[in-house]
């Protein structure tokens, strides 16, 4: 195996963004405290004697259903433990160097992990600090609607430990979450070796010598004996082959979308092997002509124009933009049931 | 004492270079890890009764990993496997489990990160509370950092203390042909490094590392027929603690590593060498309190997670290290010690020993 070589950048592929929104439901006791911060106030939940804050759903120490006592907190607290991050990441609240910090709110018996924005020599256990609420526009009812800043008065909160009396109906009830994250992947030596192969108009495929069966694609071990399948058994595959499998997708709508007609993908077993490759394209038939049992023959990308950068680890026999799909060549279909065994 | 057929030993295991940047997949990794493994027990694909391993896609970026990695196992004709979005040594006590129910008497757990693909100031956001922390970007060395302020305002330890425990896991790894991280430091010149944040500095951190580690698990007699010394699992215990950092009464302290600690029988006997995984490097300190460990233990001759970490891999690689004292080293009872979530939310602790 080739695994003792440490990766050269320059096989690094182009960076990947993982992107992702999705919309949480808060149940009760998360709504109640978030539409309190929209209000511009914080909240705990009396449970087992003591004040949670941010309130939980249930007592940490008991598991026990923590009720709906609400307390009021704040807005001053004290930091209890902190560090600093002197360069944030897009990820972070606040665009500048900044402190996390535990912060024991006024009225409350548990610390919060909050932001607070202070110089570094600023920072120790015991500061008073107090919450600076964002306003208008900028609120949502989330958890960075408000950062810690040096309290201008450091004596106890007014109203800290007061029963809060919750809406019946709190305004916020879900949250928007993003995922935003991104990575960058090498391409493994078998898939550089099968996207160069697509460049030059090539297909190769890697047979495995205990079974037999061969593989098409940026496949480097057989998956059936689990051994490694080197270079030495690679050669170079047929062009031609027939469909054993097919489906029409109709596209529904999505970012970033290409397709907008129903289009077929199908399998194609490659002529004089047992090799099939999956999620390939039909070219010049409609989509309701494609049969289980069609000869194809291979329509590449005039040299020069072959786009092989969205083929990934991942991608075992994908073309990508190297060929413009699989044509009909004519030929009398073979048999379908031949192929019930090779779908994929 | 002699074994019975509850008993169950590691009697093999394998790792992969452990490098800052692999150029293969996970998949690619497993397979020569695996099934090296499996080789070293003179065994077959098809003679292992249970597979497991531990990974968690979002390292590499690359959905469903996890059911690519199975091609590692050769899973045809079928097999019975399981995966664990957790280090390769919780999939390890979950084969230990399996293999309690005596039906199969062989089984191998694995590790795989390809670490190297996501950015860890960002990445490990995803994995707090999506309503109080997520939101604040709440990195974990952030959170780490906020454990260490309040070890060091607790009076326990200092900072000279944490970077001698920097000093020694380095000198260590000098001997561990795997470690990304090795060498002769000296502490003052550590102490002077600036923060990445405070108190944390560079060397406080781990190293991003891409890996693979594997062991067969046997049951009984076979354990027997498949190695000359095998090195049994006399005890295990895994226990969690609230996900909030916040919630627990006092972070210098490890109340679950302590719980696990005694369920694993720790002091039943003495620990001659502890692989302890803290991948920031005060944890070591909080992890050997609660241990209970002597001065006597030898701790980390590996040079433990600071030397080298592939996320999802680096536990398992103390088990396999503290295995290796016994089967290679004539060590006769160590210990291995893993953690999982921020500021050590769960450990795992197991106990290892030699037959006398």
């Amino acid at each position: 195996m080739t695994d003792t070589s440490i990766a050269d950048p320059s096989n690094d592929m182009e960076p990947f963004n993982l992107q992702f929104p999705f919309t949480r439901t808060l149940g009760n006791t998360l709504s109640t405290f978030f539409s309190a911060v929209a209000q511009g106030q914080l909240i705990g939940v009396k449970v087992g004697g003591r004040v949670i804050a941010p309130p939980l759903e249930y007592d940490p120490e008991t598991g026990a259903d923590a009720g709906s006592e609400w307390v009021k907190v704040g807005p001053r607290g004290t930091v209890s433990a902190w560090t600093y991050v002197p360069e944030p990441t897009h990820l972070h609240p606040v665009q500048g160097p900044f402190a996390f910090a535990f912060v024991t709110l006024d009225g409350a018996d548990t610390p919060m992990i909050h932001v607070v924005e202070a110089p570094e020599d600023q920072l120790r256990s015991g500061l008073r600090v107090e919450a600076r609420f964002k306003e208008g526009d900028e609120v949502n009812g989330r958890i960075d609607d408000f950062v810690f800043v040096p309290a201008t008065d450091p004596s106890p909160s007014e109203g800290a430990g007061e029963p809060y009396q919750a809406p019946a109906e709190p305004e916020i009830q879900t949250m928007d979450a993003y995922c935003d994250l991104t990575y960058v992947d090498n391409a493994a030596p078998v898939t550089r070796v099968w996207t160069q192969a697509l460049l030059e108009g090539k297909l190769v495929g890697r047979t495995c010598p205990q079974c037999g069966r061969t593989f098409v694609g940026a496949v480097s071990l057989c998956c059936v004996d689990a051994i490694e399948l080197d270079e030495s058994t690679q050669s170079e595959m047929p062009q031609t082959g027939v469909v054993t499998n097919f489906t029409v997708i109709t596209p529904v709508p999505y970012p970033g979308q290409k397709e907008t007609e129903p289009f077929v993908r199908c399998s194609v077993m490659l002529d004089g092997t047992d090799a099939v490759l999956g999620q390939q394209t039909i070219v010049g038939i409609p989509a309701s002509e494609v049969r289980v049992g069609m000869h194809v023959a291979l329509e590449w990308e005039p040299e020069g124009q072959r786009d092989v950068s969205e083929i990934g680890n991942g991608g075992h026999g994908s073309t990508g933009g190297a060929v413009v799909g699989w044509k009909p060549t004519g030929e009398p279909d073979e048999p379908a049931e031949n192929y019930v065994d090779r779908m994929m | 004492m002699p074994r019975t057929e509850n008993d169950i030993a590691i009697v093999s295991y394998a790792q992969s270079p452990l490098l800052r940047r692999s150029e293969n997949t996970e998949t690619e990794m497993m397979l020569s890890t695996v099934q090296g493994a499996i080789k070293a027990a003179g065994l077959g694909k098809g003679d292992i009764g249970f597979t497991v391993s531990g990974s968690c896609d979002y390292l590499s970026g690359r959905g469903f990993s996890f059911v690519a990695n199975v091609d590692a196992y050769g899973a045809y004709p079928p097999i019975n496997e399981s995966h664990v979005e957790m280090d390769g040594s919780f999939a390890m006590y979950e084969a230990f489990v399996r293999l309690l129910q005596g039906d199969i008497d062989t089984a191998v757990a694995a590790g795989v990160g390809k670490t190297s693909n996501s950015d860890p100031a960002t990445l490990y956001t995803i994995e707090m509370d999506p309503y109080y922390l997520t939101p604040l970007g709440a990195d974990v060395a952030s959170l780490s950092a906020l454990q260490y302020r309040a070890l060091l305002d607790s009076g326990k330890v200092t900072e000279r203390d944490v970077a001698e425990v920097v000093a020694r896991n380095r000198r260590a790894a000098k001997d561990n042909l795997n470690a990304q991280v090795s060498g002769d430091f000296d502490v003052d010149e550590l102490l002077a490094a600036p923060y990445v944040r405070n108190p944390l500095r560079r060397h406080d951190l781990p190293p991003v590392t891409d890996g693979c580690a594997a062991v067969v698990l046997a049951r009984g007699q076979k354990a027997y027929e498949l190695c000359e010394r095998p090195v049994w699992i006399t005890g295990i215990d895994h226990r969690i603690e609230p996900h909030l950092p916040t919630m627990r009464q006092d972070l210098t302290s490890s109340v679950s590593t302590r719980l696990a600690a005694e369920g694993a029988g720790v002091a039943s006997g003495p620990v001659e060498v502890a692989e302890i995984h803290a991948p920031f490097s005060f944890q070591e300190l909080i992890v050997r309190e609660a241990l209970g460990l002597g001065d006597d233990t030898e701790i980390n001759p590996s040079g433990g997670a600071l030397a080298a970490n592939p996320v999802m891999v680096t536990g398992l690689l103390r088990v396999i290290e503290a295995a290796k004292q016994i089967a290679e080293n004539g060590r006769s009872r160590t210990l291995a010690h893993t953690t999982s979530g921020p500021c050590l939310q769960q450990n795992l602790v197991c106990i290892l020993e030699g037959d006398q």
